[in-house]
């Protein structure tokens, strides 16, 4: 085969797996960052973004926690209309809400309400980014994977001349491998 | 002609993404409850079990694992998600769900510990290693209390007089939602 018939094809490929990748590229790159920043401690959950408000709630009198104590410490925060079902530990009752919930330490009656927020899209980005959807998932994403691999090397013989792999391209090639080369050489 | 086929292998992946809940009970389930857990436990490893409580929490790692309780937070049984479940979402917290899996032990020794601290010492720690406990902020712990944890456990063991301590989990293949 041609070297010109070769390179058309070539540029075929990167056309058109590039077009194929955009979506699952935007989902794992999206998710990506935000799984990064969460796993170092940035977020408090990828799915959710969390509130937090103090209060300050009455002791049941006899220090038992009921269902009358529960409702009005809702009434004090605000979230009565919210109530999911209650435990109780050691010295705490915790109320779950279909927002979020209510932390109450029965010796001070100190309350921490916390609320979320489900950050749509994003959560469904984390779900296909982590493969908990499993199935046939698992084979579409190995499927992009290799779609990525082409879509690199194809990628590197799209131009030919000064800007090619043979002039510029190699250089901007070789930073490439470089960069994460050296941060294993620094960090590991 | 290749084109079509995209749309084909999404809609298959979406076809079988559904996590029914459906729960198939067998003839030989054990329904079980958290109170009565630790108990019960030792006699029915790796066969099949039902168990109701109220989701105390859900890890943020991916949704693989849950806590139930019932009532108090004294006894807290940890599920995991099988193959069939995708993850167990954080809205599940609060609510009264009864699951149907297999119970599965852990088994912990010198050995795992040895490894266990090992990993802790490593500058990059690995969430998956270790106990879960369900405990509030266990998923943030620090080293130091990583290593008071293996420290205790270390403590239990030889009180113990076994070679090893046993922890006791369902796996779970399939949930309802009951209120």
């Amino acid at each position: 085969m041609q070297a010109k018939t070769l390179r058309r094809w070539n540029n075929i490929l990167h056309r058109d797996i590039g077009y194929l990748c955009f979506g699952m590229t935007i989902i794992y790159a999206v998710s990506g960052i935000v799984l990064n920043h969460f796993k170092s401690g940035d977020f408090m959950h990828p799915d959710y973004s969390k509130s937090y408000h103090e209060y300050t709630v009455p002791i049941p009198p006899s220090g038992a926690v009921d269902q009358t104590y529960v409702f009005k410490v809702l009434e004090k925060v605000g979230e009565r209309r919210h109530y999911k079902s209650h435990i109780t530990g050691e010295g705490y009752v915790q109320i779950f809400l279909d927002n979020g919930s209510c932390y109450v330490d029965l010796n001070t009656g100190a309350a921490q309400l916390e609320k979320k927020t489900t950050r749509y899209v994003i959560r469904e980005f984390n779900l296909l980014h982590y493969n908990n959807l499993k199935r046939f998932y698992t084979w579409f994403s190995d499927l992009y994977a290799a779609g990525l691999i082409i879509l690199a090397i194809t990628g590197l013989f799209v131009l030919r001349g000064k800007n090619g792999i043979i002039g510029r391209g190699a250089w901007l090639t070789a930073i490439g491998i470089l960069i994460p080369a050296l941060f294993l050489l620094i960090y590991w | 002609m290749y084109l079509l086929l995209f749309p084909v292998v999404l809609a298959f992946s979406a076809c079988n993404s559904s996590t029914d809940k459906n729960l198939n009970a067998k003839a030989d389930t054990t329904r079980i409850s958290v109170l009565t857990f630790t108990r019960q436990a030792d006699s029915l490893v790796n066969k099949p079990v039902m168990i109701e409580g109220t989701v105390f929490h859900t890890c943020k790692h991916g949704g693989k694992r849950l806590f139930l309780v019932d009532g108090t937070d004294s006894i807290r049984v940890e599920v995991t998600a099988g193959e069939q479940i995708a993850k167990f979402d954080e809205s599940l917290i609060g609510s009264r769900i009864l699951i149907t899996g297999l119970l599965r032990e852990e088994r912990i020794d010198t050995k795992y510990l040895n490894e266990w601290e090992a990993e802790v010492k490593k500058p990059e720690e690995n969430h998956g290693a270790g106990l879960h406990t369900g405990a509030k902020g266990h998923e943030d712990q620090g080293v130091q209390e990583k290593l008071d944890q293996i420290a205790a456990l270390r403590a239990d063991l030889k009180n113990s007089g076994k070679d090893h301590l046993s922890f006791f989990s369902v796996e779970a293949i399939s949930y309802k939602v009951i209120q």
